[in-house]
């Protein structure tokens, strides 16, 4: 598993310096929707005056803000986006990647670090403004919505019972008929094989296992087993440890008569 | 890119592109700038999840099939569950912290958490300039923050807590975790390797503390010349490396068994330690003979303080002493339900415990409330003889300057006692001294209520009827006769008529006159009440 785990720390020797620009939600929905190459727009980094001066202009074709339901809303996102830099102060910043591939290979990799931290806002305008009333008028809308009905609900009525239930309970019934004292010896084997499967059983269980009635039940479980009060397996059954044969791999145990 | 020129400015622009389908998932790895992280000098590094935490999500399995198990269990456990409307979050892998090693083994390791909020109302991207020049952008799926992990030995809570209490006294802080770090060597072996790895790290770091005998660190700080006094100030968690020569090997095994607090100083008992403590009020006579001498010796000693009165009082004994005997025999004379006063000076009594019980069985004749019990003669010779002798010789001269003096009661009482216990040592001189005494007494007794004098020691004298004491009630026949002509009475309420006070007789004395007076009278018997009273019909 050494590839697993194992960064690859290219990018940290060659101290590749990275940016870590915070975008608005807005602009990044409509990076999303870039086409072809991704091209999303233009920077303009420039020196004024000894200061540099970093600025994004959203594509043309990528103004469209898409209301609810992805429709056209008639707001524009704007365009000019100038970045406010900043430096990366108490923190040191590195970049790394997760590279997950159809061989379900996690590659990490370390990119690089970052060297300049940068916001993008929004020129003030007036498509912003707009865009942003949109923002909120979508966020104010209440989740939950209280409706008035012009007709009273007639549709839910309680039944007493549930008429297709109880059909289909009382056939279910009438098939499986009284349960029957089976041979003692073939109810031994199918407790032994249940008790294989788990330890503890409830009498309940047992009884849906076997199908036998209750009474008859017990008696047999008096003899093999016995039942638990106290403890974390409260009021369940479980085999006599002579019985009992639990390792690792389960064995059958023969029993005697 | 198209550049422009500005009068002043000139700026380049980019493309920037925003790649989609990559496979890989940016995040960013923060390290907080004190940790002088410098990614560069890694050589190797390796990094995963990590799963410790899966277990609080899953459900823990408990054995499945055969052996343990219940039929059903896992069914019935969920409906629990929902039942009580418990909701167990999932376990989610990409929310799990980052394990990170630098440099392999012996190098750095790091925990990465993922830090939330990051992508809710803006997004992070990662701009990076590709060789054609444009820029690239990425956006950021997790930021994790990196801290590093110590690797040195940390104290648990309870053993930070015991540190805290101990931090005035122990000065040596570097022994606290070496104390640790042995403990746990003895109690694994199994730990012994790792431990043993970490002190040998140690030993190399820092110059080789802990252990036997190494050379210690604070050799420096301390300036001490000798090598071994340095280690075993090391192990012993005390600064005083002077104190120990040779044979550090040995002592320093057991002393660090001690865990060195044994050698710290221990607390000085602070002020209010003594508050709550009580003690007895010596109200029991039987009991304050045997503690008499104790008392003694526990006033000499001043085991416990008992206030400045109590103090001054146990410095200068014999002083005090008298000085108790006398204010005692206040309390007693006065017969007052004035308790606290009464106890405060009892307690002071309990200083001087020998004359309490002197005290006490004068007042035992007066049968007063405060003082019930009557003793026998010679246990209380026995008493007496241990502390009268001191205080005889103390003070020869006093009973007489007293017996002088009427109008104080209180040296009268004193000087009582003083010749009570003359008597016990004296002996030959009992019979006149008793005599003496009583007839002090008896003159005393009609300007105070001075308790009988002390014959309870000498025999009974039959001369209790015949010293005619002037006081209004004489315990006569003829007193007897007319009071059980009037009515008839019990033998108690005749008692109660002749009062040992005003009759100057104990109250055994008391007794026994009454008694011979009424076999004299023979009064007839009658049962009132499931009483026996007598009375005589003229």
């Amino acid at each position: 598993m050494s590839e697993k785990g194992e960064v690859d720390l290219t990018g940290a020797k060659q101290n590749t310096g990275v940016w870590l620009v915070k975008v608005p939600k807005y602009l990044s929905q409509q990076w999303a929707k870039a086409s072809g190459r991704g091209e999303v727009g233009k920077l303009r980094i420039g020196k004024n005056q000894g200061k540099a001066e970093v600025e994004f202009t959203l594509n043309e074709d990528l103004t469209m803000i898409d209301g609810l339901g992805d429709k056209p809303s008639g707001v524009q996102a704007p365009r000019d986006h100038p970045f406010t830099m900043q430096t990366v102060g108490g923190q040191t910043l590195a970049v790394f990647t997760e590279t997950q591939s159809e061989s379900s290979k996690d590659r990490i990799s370390l990119e690089g670090l970052v060297v300049q931290r940068a916001e993008c806002r929004p020129a003030a305008s007036e498509n912003y403004m707009k865009l942003k009333r949109l923002q909120i008028e979508e966020l104010s809308k209440p989740v939950r919505l209280s409706q008035q009905l012009e007709k009273a609900v007639t549709t839910n009525y309680k039944p007493v019972a549930n008429h297709s239930y109880n059909l289909e309970y009382d056939r279910k019934k009438k098939d499986e008929g009284k349960r029957a004292r089976a041979d003692k010896q073939q109810v031994l084997d199918m407790l032994f094989s249940a008790f294989e499967k788990h330890q503890y059983y409830n009498i309940k269980d047992l009884v849906d296992v076997t199908k036998q009635p209750v009474s008859y039940l017990k008696e047999i479980l008096r003899d093999i087993g016995i039942y638990n009060v106290k403890g974390t397996h409260k009021n369940t059954w479980e085999l006599k440890p002579e019985y009992r044969h639990y390792q690792g791999g389960e064995e059958e145990k023969e029993t005697d008569d | 890119m198209a550049s422009l020129g500005g009068s002043s400015s000139s700026s380049t622009e980019y493309i920037v592109r925003v790649p989609k389908n990559t496979s890989k998932k940016y995040s960013i790895m923060a390290f907080n700038s004190g940790d002088k992280v410098n990614c560069s000098s890694w050589t190797q590094a390796r990094m995963e999840r990590d799963m410790s935490n899966r277990r609080m999500y899953g459900v823990e399995e408990t054995e499945e099939g055969a052996a343990g198990s219940e039929f059903g269990k896992k069914q019935r456990e969920e409906a629990r569950r929902k039942k009580f409307g418990i909701v167990t979050r999932e376990f989610k892998v990409e929310d799990q912290p980052w394990i990170l090693k630098v440099n392999g083994k012996a190098g750095k390791r790091f925990k990465g958490t993922k830090k939330g909020g990051v992508t809710e109302n803006a997004s992070y991207y990662i701009f990076t300039q590709c060789p054609d020049g444009a820029f690239e952008a990425f956006p950021v799926n997790g930021w994790y923050n990196f801290v590093p992990q110590a690797k040195h030995r940390t104290l648990t809570a309870e053993e930070a807590e015991e540190e805290w209490g101990r931090r005035n006294k122990v000065v040596n802080h570097f022994s606290i975790m070496l104390q640790r770090r042995l403990r746990e060597q003895e109690r694994g072996p199994d730990d012994d390797d790792e431990e043993g790895e970490k002190g040998g790290k140690k030993k190399k770091k820092k110059g080789g503390r802990g252990g036997d005998l190494r050379i210690h660190d604070l050799e420096d700080d301390l300036e001490l010349s000798s090598d071994e006094s340095d280690s075993s100030g090391g192990e012993d968690g005390d600064s005083k490396p002077k104190k120990k020569g040779g044979d550090v090997k040995g002592k320093g095994k057991k002393k660090k068994k001690k865990r060195g607090s044994d050698s710290e100083a221990n607390e000085d008992s602070d002020d209010g330690d003594f508050e709550g403590l009580e003690v007895d009020y010596m109200s029991d006579e039987s009991s304050s003979e045997e503690e008499a001498g104790e008392e003694k010796a526990k006033s000499n000693k001043e085991a416990v303080p008992k206030g400045i009165d109590e103090a001054s009082e146990s410095e200068e004994e014999s002083e005090e002493e008298k000085q108790n005997e006398e204010e005692g025999k206040e309390e007693e004379e006065e017969e007052e339900g004035k308790k606290t006063p009464v106890q405060t000076k009892k307690k002071r009594d309990s200083s001087g415990e020998s004359d309490t019980s002197e005290d006490s069985d004068i007042d035992g004749e007066a049968a007063s409330a405060l003082f019930m019990v009557k003793r026998t003669p010679p246990k209380r010779g026995g008493g007496r003889g241990s502390g009268g002798s001191s205080r005889t010789g103390s003070r020869p001269g006093t009973p007489s300057i007293d017996s002088a003096s009427t109008s104080n009661t209180l040296r009268a009482a004193a000087s009582k006692l003083e010749q009570g216990k003359r008597h016990v040592v004296g002996g030959s001189s009992e019979s006149p001294a008793a005599k003496r005494l009583k007839m002090e007494s008896s003159s005393m007794a009609v300007t105070t209520q001075s308790p009988a004098p002390s014959g309870k020691s000498t025999p009974q004298p039959p001369s209790g009827k015949s010293t005619p004491s002037s006081s209004d009630v004489q315990l006569t026949e003829e007193a007897v006769r007319r009071y059980l002509i009037r009515k008839p009475m019990t033998t108690k309420d005749l008692l109660k008529k002749f009062q040992t006070k005003r009759t100057g007789l104990s109250s055994e004395q008391t007794v026994n006159v009454l008694a011979q007076i009424l076999k004299r009278l023979n009064p007839e018997r009658k049962n009132v009440n499931d009483k026996m009273h007598f009375y005589l019909t003229e």
